[in-house]
């Protein structure tokens, strides 16, 4: 290989780093969420908390927010319906920017 | 009803064409966030506002004296938000702040008086925006904020009033290398006195942002497309905070 091949490459895999961290940087600003006045992450954490207390837990139960503030959660099957849509929104809009990392490789 | 809206200052400078920003940031938030607009000026700055359909228009005369690299900086008046918002919650912006998502208007919608977000994440991947070392505090980004009004949020811009007249004290007591005034500094001082030298609520966005060796080379509805050095890169569908003053020639 020689050295401007190596330059390309290496310029390459800058601008995919740079997109993929800003990408993910997207996601995680689409995952936050209000609800019941209180912001959340619907992150794979609050869903699984919620997903268990659901199942365990008679409703109502409570939860912290992002500042560590408790929420009453009444409604477990609507909250955890809108965190599983917030989090799929996010997660699948950066899976289908990471396939053009990989468009740019090839 | 609650009423909400966006609130932005915007002055012309002798060197930059601040109302160039704002025509651009104002075509977002209305698209994307579609909240009523209400925009601080002077008069010598409005007349070459182009129209912009319904936006609310406020006018002072900004306070003059402060500069960044040795050019005229307006950036003093945003202590008065409180006073000049026509609205029960406000959600602030800097012009320079580019919404190509509706991700802050659901922060409208919160219980809390006053967020502010402590982060921003830089674009070029530099982490040039490690603020912790300039000073004992940590350093809040007031380019977005949210405030409801109430005794609370009034006591915390009482506050900046209080921490803007006395700002070379309170640089001095808490260490701050940055001798200019900036908002940023102001607010977290003014958070940390009134809320007890202690923790408070903040906005948990990390606010993407363009350092200001970046030439942004083109703005779309959907992203910007910058370049550093010799690498160019781009968003899509998400908010971009843009700190070179050129890109209202863009």
């Amino acid at each position: 290989m020689d050295i401007g091949e190596l330059k390309r490459q290496s310029d390459l895999s800058y601008d995919i780093s740079v997109a993929k961290r800003n990408a993910l940087e997207k996601a995680h600003a689409r995952l936050l969420l209000v609800y019941n006045e209180h912001i959340f992450r619907a992150d794979a954490e609050t869903i699984n908390l919620v997903k268990t207390l659901s199942e365990v837990h008679p409703s109502p139960f409570y939860v912290l927010d992002t500042n560590n503030n408790p929420v009453e959660i009444a409604e477990p099957k609507l909250f955890l319906k809108t965190l599983i849509e917030r989090n799929q929104e996010a997660i699948s809009s950066y899976h289908q920017m990471s396939k053009t990392f990989g468009k740019r490789v090839d | 009803m609650t009423k909400k809206g966006v609130l932005l200052f915007c002055f012309d400078t002798p060197d930059f064409k601040y109302h160039k920003i704002l025509e651009k940031c104002v075509l977002l938030i209305k698209r994307n966030l579609k909240l009523e607009v209400t925009v601080v000026t002077n008069f010598e700055t409005y007349k070459h506002i182009k129209p912009l359909g319904f936006v609310n228009y406020k006018f002072i005369e900004p306070e003059l004296g402060n500069k960044k690299y040795g050019l005229e900086w307006r950036n003093v008046d945003r202590h008065m938000a409180y006073e000049l918002s026509p609205y029960d919650v406000t959600l602030v912006m800097d012009i320079d702040y580019f919404p190509f998502t509706d991700n802050l208007k659901q922060f409208l919608d919160t219980k809390y008086d006053f967020l502010v977000s402590k982060n921003a994440h830089d674009l070029t991947n530099r982490n040039s925006f490690d603020t912790r070392k300039y000073s004992m505090i940590d350093m809040v980004w007031a380019t977005v904020f949210v405030f409801r009004k109430g005794k609370k949020a009034k006591r915390i811009f009482d506050m900046i009033k209080y921490v803007k007249q006395y700002y070379s004290y309170f640089m001095d007591l808490y260490r701050v290398v940055d001798r200019r005034f900036r908002n940023d500094y102001a607010f977290a001082i003014a958070l940390e006195q009134a809320n007890g030298m202690i923790t408070y609520d903040t906005l948990p966005i990390t606010l993407p942002t363009l350092p200001p060796d970046c030439r942004v080379l083109e703005i779309n509805d959907e992203g910007i497309t910058w370049q550093y050095n010799d690498q160019v890169n781009f968003t899509k569908n998400q908010d971009v905070h843009v700190l070179n003053k050129e890109v209202a020639n863009v």
